[in-house]
């Protein structure tokens, strides 16, 4: 499902990913992981298409992310479901409103949104917030929010940046078996994290990275 | 209600003093301009009725048959230059005078119809045509006699009443329309600035849905709705503070200018004229919105 092959990304004179390949199979759990300032984060923002590579290609569903039109891209990120490290979740706008904009974005009929928007809630244990505003959320709660608002579209693939990042352990803990329940699901997902104890307890495929070179697939 | 519209709204809500402001500007200009466009149809409707006012007066032979008679209102009808074509007979002649002579009913009395010639009398379309069209009317067999209410040494004062009223119209239309011009374009600035702003205070909300996969056109109708709002609010806002401003003056000026239809004077012609008004306010106003909001848009950041 995604491909790199030989990509490097630079940022100035340093190289943030230095000609890196591999691949990861539909349906497949990854975890990108590595020290602070390793390339997780880039590596995920080539596969999203918010940056290019410099050289080498960056594959998604056969698409070669270079390749893809200005107008394309949204198009291209509707299909997949992100989870950021900051929640990225609209302060102004209830659970429920965060949840519909995205199926707004994709264009979901109006009169399919409850059904979707209470099926995603329930998941991840919102569906009794609904009408609250992220301010009165803790920030386990939020990052919920997030993964509910990536959930909502039926992403074929699913990126996660440090989803547990700002966690205490029995919140990261919970938000980690939501990710694999999904995954149960079929979905493909990807995060990234630096969090050794998650990745001990979920046995998974890693790819580390460590100083934009892959040291382990 | 649609999500953009939803957030529109919202934008709205949560920064009324933006809100106030593009509105109130926007509804002094559209005030302003209803203004303006009633005070020119108004001198259009004044010089038309002193164009047209004076009369001209076709005295007929007594030995005209009806059908010559007809046949020359038929001409003059479909004469362009010329408008209003009445048939005045012998009896019809003879009250007009009598009216016009009530104060002293001897001398209505002395006289009978037969006295009093037919005529066809029409107004001009406008005066400068006035000399030909006579000349041209007094070569008619059936035509004794050719009258012009504003000859008795009174065409060249008309002339002057009607070309000093053009000045005037001239300046009214020049200067509302600079006027006007300067207060939609302190409008469209205003506007400029406070779409950007909101893009401004918008750009994590911008930069999250780019990132979920949000179309340009998802990103930018809130914002484009939300200066259609304004518009349409400054406009109605405008439009209503004029018409009813007007409305309360309408009964003096109409009653200062007398016969001169200054103003529609059935209700169904003022809503007709400030129907138009409205109408070609909300066009402009939202041109106005549309190149503001798209000009403040096109700045938001692309996709990579």
């Amino acid at each position: 499902m995604i491909k790199f092959k030989n990509v490097t990304k630079k940022f100035g004179s340093s190289a943030a990913l230095d000609n890196i390949s591999f691949e990861i199979e539909k349906g497949e759990f990854v975890f990108i992981t590595g020290p602070s300032g390793a390339g997780k984060t880039t590596l995920l923002k080539l596969i999203l298409g918010e940056i290019v590579p410099d050289s080498g290609t960056v594959m998604v569903d056969d698409v070669d992310i270079a390749t893809l039109k200005k107008n394309d891209i949204p198009f291209f990120r509707q299909q997949i479901g992100t989870v950021f490290q900051d929640f990225k979740v609209l302060s102004e706008r209830t659970i429920q409103e965060n949840v519909e904009v995205a199926l707004a974005v994709i264009g979901l009929p109006e009169n399919q949104w409850d059904e979707r928007v209470i099926h995603v809630l329930k998941l991840v244990g919102l569906a009794k917030k609904n009408n609250l505003f992220p301010s009165q959320l803790s920030g386990g709660e939020i990052q919920r929010l997030s993964l509910a608002r990536a959930l909502a579209v039926n992403p074929k693939l699913l990126l996660a940046d440090e989803p547990t990042g700002n966690l205490d352990w029995e919140t990261s803990d919970s938000i980690m078996k939501l990710f694999e329940k999904i995954h149960e699901e079929g979905k493909t997902v990807v995060m990234a994290t630096h969090n050794l104890d998650i990745i001990k307890k979920h046995k998974k495929r890693v790819i580390n990275i460590v100083s934009g070179k892959i040291t382990e697939k | 209600m649609n999500i953009h519209v939803k957030t529109a709204f919202g934008y709205l809500r949560r920064s009324p003093f933006q809100a106030m402001a593009a509105t109130f500007v926007l509804a002094l200009t559209f005030f302003v301009a209803t203004l303006v466009s009633v005070l020119v149809y108004s001198s259009s409707k004044l010089i038309s009725y002193f164009e047209t006012r004076p009369q001209v007066i076709a005295f007929l032979k007594d030995d005209a048959t009806q059908d010559a008679v007809a046949q020359l209102q038929h001409k003059l009808e479909s004469d362009t230059r010329i408008k209003e074509v009445k048939y005045v007979g012998k009896p019809e002649a003879l009250s007009i005078y009598k009216k016009s002579t009530i104060n002293n009913p001897k001398l209505g009395e002395l006289v009978s119809p037969s006295i009093f010639p037919s005529s066809l009398e029409f107004s001009l379309s406008d005066l400068s045509f006035a000399q030909a069209v006579i000349d041209e009317v007094k070569l008619e067999k059936i035509v004794d006699k050719v009258g012009f209410t504003a000859s008795i040494g009174e065409e060249t004062k008309i002339k002057d009443v009607v070309g000093r009223l053009r000045t005037i119209t001239t300046y009214i239309r020049i200067g509302g329309a600079v006027f006007v011009g300067m207060l939609g374009l302190t409008s469209f600035i205003v506007l400029l600035i406070i779409i950007s702003m909101r893009i401004t205070t918008r750009r994590e909300e911008v930069e999250i849905l780019d990132l979920i996969g949000a179309t340009k056109g998802f990103i930018r109708s809130p914002i484009i709705i939300e200066a259609l709002l304004y518009a349409l609010f400054g406009v109605v806002l405008g439009w209503v503070i004029a018409f009813i401003s007007i409305l309360y003056l309408a009964p003096s000026a109409v009653g200062y200018f007398g016969d001169i239809p200054v103003l529609p004077r059935d209700s169904m012609g003022i809503l007709t004229l400030f129907g138009a008004i409205l109408g070609i306010e909300f066009v402009i106003g939202f041109i106005l919105a549309l190149a503001g909001s798209l000009l403040a848009v096109s700045r938001v950041k692309s996709a990579r």
